[in-house]
């Protein structure tokens, strides 16, 4: 072997062919470089200042298809009517949604990034939305939630709930680029411990959830409220069968068994179709006086069930198409109408999260318009404290500290006789409830959970 | 280990491997200088896959051992980073005691710890797991995998905690896994940020050195008379066996180095995400890396981490295109089938067959 190597080297030092030749230096570095190459590609683009670029990040696959593309459709029906009328400053307005798939940070990053996006919007699920504030915050474009229902993302109060950053118990992750147009779980559980104390007084209240953190912390929201509401409901059961379960007659089972009044759920989406036809087949509904939700209220839920939903029950939502009494929800529904009334996949009126997604499209424009520009700081500081004058749900304002939109949530009662264009229930008497941080923090006292508002 | 150096740098076989490596590694440092924001942290992120998928081909490619619950090793060491970052540093007073620098500290400290985790939980799993082959060491790993994804879903530590009178019932946080911020470091007057998502530049290239370094010691593990060791069992456990080889400890010891490794690429994984969530644990995110070793061919050294570049861009270019994107499971499984059905060794053994077929016709 060493007699070998050392002719080798000989006959190399000689210059003659063997050893290093250009052909096998190539192949080496061609390899090696294949991986720059790749990267290369990515870059340029960028620049651009000719239209002001909005990204968006929504669930568009998956148990939240129908809620993501939802909200998707109340943006692009926003853009397509701002740019009819001059656009923002001038410029047309570019909107790119995309997939949260299954790493939405590098999603966002992409946007931010690669797309160069202005402003953003987005994402259907508050484990991402936590999971994705310090990215957000590190990229520093403004970033508004218009599906989310995590309170302490608009809880700035580190000293009295916690870091939710620096611990695992925190409860406090307000993040100062992150904004949010919908109502959150604060505002849905508080209105339904409202309707229940003013409707049906002290119960024994029994609680159905998606087994993750939404699920979990709607009832803890809902007892927190109840009990500032001065009602002492029994509790008599809490089920938790998994986000996506396709059976959910054992925990339907235990919820009848403990004979409750009243059924609080925390369903939305998929789950609550397969909550309400498998509760129906059951005969829950007619065991219990009335049963709440707390974000089930959307047309693609009703229409998936037909002639299943029970009349009567009581569900919530950010938004309900029927709900609000003014000239821009008109002009929101006829817009939205005119967009996808030949669409046989999408129904011809907004879902729940419909009403926010538009109304931050809106506030962007108000924003830049005011800022005079894109520049993140500026556009910033002119969202916290503004007024979205355009917001279907009414006028609402984003709350210089927090964040969070002064926004109602909706209360209605299920119905064939609603008017939806799908053959399906609606929500009828429908209630719109809002909540101030002031009101919320003497309802709250002593339970450790923040308002979030 | 300096004896004949230069001689062995210089053999023809070895110099075209030196110039290979060093233009890789120039290509590789000159990068985040060149490239954006979004493609540094990109290749950031796949130098650690390969690592991962590396480690993980240790067991399967050179032991024969296929493990379908290697995303176990990234939740042990990433929920150890996440906890020592978030709780443990801060308890510590390191921040008063190191100062500027002591981001870089905490850095090592969850570095190391979190891999000493991965290794610790390897031993005990590995233990259990390497009493079985084939399919059932596959089923094994995929269990305990699993059985770890709902100790962290479901917050059963906290739980556990929580009757023993310990913290409020929060250790893992449930589904919405523990998310942290990293700050600036301050390091002899050089400050900068350590994760910064904008401009990541200082996390990649310690990700680069941190990766080299895994590499090379993968490297030299495989190389070595442990290393043949393996490739021995997964030819022929028996006529191992029969060699006197003890085949259950040698592919215990595996497992560990494997696990480890895994470990080490699973805290750098976290640290890049700043937070780490129970899907990380799901067998979802083991099965990228046996996507990653499949595609890149898992009988060369380099394959796994050329599949891992080659999963990441490819699902890069995916992403661009929205129609790819909404069935972009679909494209990739047509790209696992291509590979799968007409490449003997995965993309590498492609590169090395068409560098055969070049030479060939040149000659």
């Amino acid at each position: 072997m060493s007699d070998d190597r050392t002719q080798q080297d000989s006959t190399s030092s000689d210059g003659t062919s063997r050893g290093l030749n250009r052909r096998h230096f190539l192949a080496a570095a061609g390899t090696g470089a294949t991986a720059a190459v790749a990267g290369c590609t990515g870059l340029g683009g960028g620049g651009g200042s000719d239209t002001i670029k909005i990204g968006g990040v929504y669930l568009l696959s998956g148990i939240a298809q129908a809620l993501g593309t939802s909200s998707a459709n109340a943006a692009e029906v926003a853009v397509k009517q701002i740019n009819e009328n001059g656009g923002i400053n001038g410029k047309d307005i570019e909107i790119e949604v995309r997939d949260h798939g299954e790493d939405p940070q590098a999603q966002i990053r992409s946007l931010a990034q690669e797309f160069n996006a202005d402003v953003m919007i987005g994402l259907t699920s508050s484990g991402v939305t936590l999971a994705s504030a310090p990215t957000i915050e590190s990229l520093g474009v403004p970033f508004t939630l218009t599906d989310i229902g995590t309170p302490y993302i608009t809880e700035p109060d580190t000293e009295s709930y916690g870091n939710y950053f620096e611990s695992d118990s925190g409860r406090a992750a307000f993040t100062p680029n992150m904004f949010r147009t919908n109502s959150n779980t604060s505002h849905m559980t508080y209105a339904i411990a409202k309707y229940v104390a003013d409707n049906y007084g002290e119960s024994r209240v029994a609680n159905m959830g998606p087994d993750y953190a939404y699920g979990q912390q709607c009832w803890d929201y809902f007892k927190a409220y109840s009990e500032g509401l001065g009602m002492n409901h029994e509790y008599v059961t809490s089920e938790f069968p998994s986000l996506g379960a396709s059976d959910m007659t054992p925990q339907i089972n235990s919820v009848l068994s403990a004979d409750p009044d009243l059924l609080f759920t925390s369903f939305w989406a998929g789950d609550a179709t397969t909550f309400i036809s498998q509760a129906a087949e059951q005969g829950l509904f007619e065991e219990v006086d009335d049963v709440f939700d707390t974000i089930g209220a959307d047309p693609t839920v009703y229409e998936a069930l037909g002639d299943t939903t029970p009349e009567g029950i009581h569900m919530s939502g950010w938004y309900w198409p029927t709900a609000y009494d003014n000239e821009n929800n008109q002009a929101f529904l006829d817009a939205y109408r005119e967009e996808f009334q030949d669409d046989d996949t999408t129904p011809s009126i907004p879902g729940f999260t419909g009403g926010s997604t538009y109304a931050a499209i809106y506030m962007y424009k108000k924003a830049i318009e005011a800022a005079g520009g894109t520049n993140p700081e500026d556009v910033i500081s002119e969202l916290e404290g503004i007024t979205i004058d355009n917001d279907p749900r009414g006028q609402t304002t984003i709350k210089e500290d927090t964040h969070q939109a002064t926004a109602p949530c909706v209360i209605g009662e299920t119905s064939f006789d609603a008017d939806v264009p799908y053959d399906g229930a609606g929500l009828v008497n429908t209630q719109t409830y809002t909540l101030t941080r002031e009101r919320s923090l003497e309802l709250l006292d002593g339970s450790g959970l923040g308002p979030g508002l | 280990m300096s004896y004949g150096v230069r001689e062995r740098l210089l053999a023809p076989d070895n110099r075209m491997r030196v110039v290979g490596v060093a233009a890789v590694a120039i290509v590789l440092v000159a990068a985040p200088f060149v490239l954006g924001g979004f493609q540094t942290s990109l290749l950031a992120r796949t130098l650690v896959f390969a690592l991962f998928a590396t480690a993980f081909n240790l067991l399967y490619g050179y032991t024969g051992l296929l493990s379908f619950g290697h995303a176990m090793f990234v939740a042990a060491s990433g929920y150890t980073v996440a906890k020592i970052v978030q709780q443990v540093a801060p308890a510590l007073g390191i921040e008063s005691i190191f100062g500027g620098a002591a981001l870089m500290v905490v850095w090592i400290l969850a570095l190391v710890i979190g891999t000493a985790m991965a290794a610790l939980l390897a031993v005990f799993i590995g233990y259990l797991s390497v009493q079985l082959e084939e399919i059932y060491f596959a089923m094994i790993t995929l269990s305990f995998s699993m059985a770890i994804w709902v100790i962290v879903n479901q917050d059963i530590i906290g739980s556990a905690l929580a009757a023993l009178g310990i913290g409020g019932g929060t250790f893992t946080n449930g589904s919405d896994g523990l998310t942290f911020r990293l700050g600036e470091v301050d390091l002899f007057g050089l400050e900068f940020r350590l994760v910064d998502i904008a401009d990541p530049i200082a996390f990649y290239l310690l990700t680069l050195l941190v990766v080299a370094i895994g590499m090379y010691a993968l490297y030299r593990v495989i190389n070595s008379p442990f290393g043949t060791t393996c490739q021995a069992i997964r030819e022929n456990p028996e006529r191992a066996r029969a060699l006197g080889i003890d085949t259950q400890f040698h592919s215990w010891m595996t497992f560990i180095i494997s696990g480890a490794f895994s470990g080490l690429a699973g805290a750098m994984l976290v640290m890049l995400k700043t937070g780490i969530l129970p899907s990380d644990a799901f067998w979802t995110s083991s099965a990228t890396p046996v996507v990653m070793t499949v595609i890149g061919g898992p009988y060369a050294f380099l394959g796994p981490a050329v599949g891992a570049f080659t999963y990441e861009y490819l699902r890069w270019i995916i992403r661009q295109y929205p129609l790819l994107e909404e069935f972009w499971e679909f494209s990739f499984g047509f790209l696992l089938l291509i590979v799968v059905l007409f490449f003997d060794n995965g993309v590498y053994g492609g590169i090395q067959r068409l560098r055969e077929y070049v030479s060939d016709r040149q000659e």
